[in-house]
């Protein structure tokens, strides 16, 4: 008999367990959220996101988030990033270029920022979601010290049950078919030595979010 | 790893005696500790306790449908793109992690934190094997440096404070003199991202599985958990079969309340859903991914009154409440799982009979019950295993005389008279503070004062107090 076959037989010819336990009638939001209108959904999500060591820039337009990214780019000519289409920053191609940035191969673990869009964020907890794709490397959020998300106001829903809730009800093949679904709350951290906490641990130290009505 | 429970008595007593290991400890514990009770409290109790029942029902309603979910969680990985392996012992599953390292020809192994790994000793099995291992939790990536054993379920080498880890870095890796913990963080974040990108396999744990949609669940705050499963070609994941949930609502709240206990995060920094390998067209993410489901031992808790412990989340908070283990830290529990989770499936996993007195080391104050986000009754399964000692034969000698001799007076009212007697009276004769020179209560009263006894007796009081009745009595 195979191990998975003799581990299932096992199991199955145990009594089963908590057969008393009733089923939760009510289920809980694990975040209280009384106000669902969209201007307090991103209100607490700014909140939550900067307890979490974010930096949150409201842009009034893309050429505004464009700006504040060449800001943040510095010096560098160098640039890990979705595939362009990805984020929501119309005439990004052209300011790049503009300003002799040139976007890295996703693997190259020598460059200092990354850019990327964001799928779903997170009211309750001020996280967002990423999906892998194509065009979405999985290394540009993960590699350069600094992080900067693009995301618009529209993206962000109250809390993960009502991304779960969403999932379940439209698109969970769609859930099923991305090979990896990462919910980023805040940048990389560790408090191993001494419980002292330390941001980039292994990923970015830095996560700033610009964010787009 | 080797068991060494059944030593726990002398390696508690030398962990005492290691102030600066207690301090360390004492000081990690109260402080997660105490984020996790803010983190429950911040929408009041009520709120908290409610969450921590729903949690509760959503692992039991999984372990009450295992073999099910597990088949329905096998198809759908399956389709996914996820291979999926079953061992029914350590030895099975450490097999099957050398099978796909040769296939490939692997020379680098980078790791991610799991717990299971350390139960089966894999890193001992692959480095025995030639292969380069690397622990890149930064905590565990200390323990491997200094040769030891994690000490603890979420903060590995808690038992060490930032002088020793200094030492260490400064001695092994060469790393120039500095206090700051920032400092050394950055310093081994270097070493381990060459690491990292060295790497042609990734080894992990998984922190769930959701049967619904066939996903394998991780969580890590420092991000080498994302490096491990996502530059490397090859992903493998070690996951208990106990580990399966029913759907993606119930990862919504376990997962929430995972960070809460263990850290009293809102969340952990990346919470990982992993569906498969690369898809056609992507840029990076392994090629194949495998999940390797390990009994090693469960099933046989499945099949007892133990069952709720296979409940457990890991998340650390029962170590951080309890007072044994605070005064002891990890290393005095002798195995892979310590604190009063530890002290239950240490047994259960490895024998009664190679870890007797774990069940012992609880006061049984019940603090770890009330922090486990899902509920678990330690307290009532250290009691039972208890029980299970003494029907093996395992209770010692002068404690099994002990309770004949108690049962004996307790069954005879002239006994009973008797020894209270004897009692009021010798109580009186004892010295200052009523301690006990000799014999096995000797230890006892060393630190505590023997209770004075009343004047007199329940028996007396009560036929007083029915002769005073009577008087009353119309």
């Amino acid at each position: 008999m195979s191990s998975r076959e003799s581990i299932l037989k096992n199991l199955k010819a145990a009594r089963s367990p908590f057969v008393d336990v009733p089923p939760v009638e009510n289920r809980r939001e694990v975040v209280l959220q009384d106000d669902l209108r969209p201007e307090a959904l991103r209100a607490h999500f700014i909140k939550e996101a900067e307890k979490l060591s974010c930096q949150v820039t409201i842009c009034a337009s893309a050429a505004d988030a464009i700006e504040q990214l060449l800001a943040l780019l510095g010096d560098d000519r160098l640039l890990l990033s979705w595939d362009l289409p990805h984020i929501p920053l119309p005439g990004l191609a052209e300011a790049l270029e503009h300003a002799g940035i040139k976007i890295a191969a996703p693997a190259d673990a020598a460059v200092r920022v990354g850019l990327t869009g964001i799928d779903v964020a997170l009211a309750s907890t001020g996280s967002f979601i990423l999906f892998s794709g194509p065009g979405k490397p999985r290394a540009v959020s993960l590699l350069p010290d600094l992080h900067v998300a693009v995301m618009t106001a529209g993206q962000i829903v109250p809390n993960l049950e009502t991304w779960s809730a969403t999932e379940r009800a439209n698109q969970i093949e769609d859930f099923r078919q991305t090979s990896s679904v990462l919910i980023v709350s805040g940048p990389s951290r560790t408090a191993d030595i001494a419980m002292q906490l330390v941001l980039g641990a292994h990923g970015p130290a830095a996560v700033h979010i610009l964010m787009l009505p | 790893m080797t068991n060494k429970a059944n030593e726990f008595a002398s390696a508690s007593r030398s962990a005492i005696q290691t102030p600066e290991m207690v301090a360390a400890v004492a000081f990690a514990t109260n402080s997660a500790a105490a984020k996790r009770n803010i983190a429950f409290e911040v929408n009041g109790t009520e709120h908290g306790e409610a969450l921590r029942q729903q949690a509760a029902e959503a692992r039991r309603r999984a372990l009450r449908k295992l073999p099910e979910l597990l088949e329905q969680a096998e198809a759908r990985m399956q389709a996914n793109g996820i291979e999926v392996l079953w061992a029914k012992d350590g030895e099975e599953a450490s097999q099957h992690v050398l099978n796909i390292a040769r296939q490939h020809n692997i020379k680098h192994i980078a790791k991610s934190k799991s717990m299971v790994s350390e139960e089966i000793g894999l890193n001992a099995v692959l480095e025995t094997a030639g292969f380069d291992v690397l622990e890149t939790d930064l905590g565990e990536y200390i323990i491997q440096l200094a040769g030891e054993t994690p000490s603890h379920i979420v903060a590995p080498v808690i038992h060490k404070s930032k002088a020793e880890i200094r030492d260490l870095f400064m001695e092994r890796l060469g790393m120039a003199y500095t206090d700051d913990a920032a400092e050394m963080t950055r310093f081994a974040r270097r070493h381990l991202r060459e690491g990292f990108l060295k790497a042609d396999m990734g080894i992990s744990g998984g922190n769930f599985i959701i049967a619904e949609t066939g996903t394998l669940c991780l969580v890590t705050n420092e991000g080498n958990g994302r490096m491990v499963t996502s530059l490397p070609p090859v992903h493998v994941a070690l996951v208990g079969i106990e580990k399966v949930i029913e759907t993606l609502d119930d990862y919504a709240t376990l997962i929430q309340l995972l960070a809460r206990s263990a850290t009293g995060q809102v969340m952990s920094v990346y919470a990982n859903l992993i569906n498969g390998p690369r898809r056609t067209a992507e840029d990076g993410g392994p090629e194949r991914v495998v999940v390797i489901l390990v009994d090693n031992g469960r099933s046989k808790i499945y099949n007892s009154t133990y069952a709720e412990a296979l409940a457990c989340i890991r998340c650390g908070s029962c170590l951080n409440a309890c007072p044994v283990y605070e005064a002891i830290g990890g290393h005095a529990y002798g195995w892979v799982y310590s604190g009063p989770i530890g002290a239950v499936i240490t047994p259960l996993l490895t024998g009664l009979e190679n870890a007797t007195p774990l069940p012992h080391a609880s006061s049984l104050c019940g603090k770890c019950k009330v922090v486990c986000p899902v509920d678990i009754d330690l307290p009532r399964m250290l009691l039972d295993l208890r029980h299970d000692l003494v029907a093996a034969g395992h209770a010692p000698l002068l404690w099994r005389m002990g309770l004949r001799g108690w049962a004996m007076v307790s069954r005879s009212p002239l006994l009973f008279g008797l020894v209270g007697w004897a009692a009021k009276w010798g109580s009186k004769v004892l010295p200052k503070h009523r301690t006990i020179p000799v014999g096995p209560l000797g230890g006892w009263s060393k630190s505590r004062d023997l209770p004075e006894f009343a004047p007199e007796t329940f028996h007396q009081l009560w036929a007083k107090r029915e002769k005073g009745n009577d008087h009353e009595q119309p």
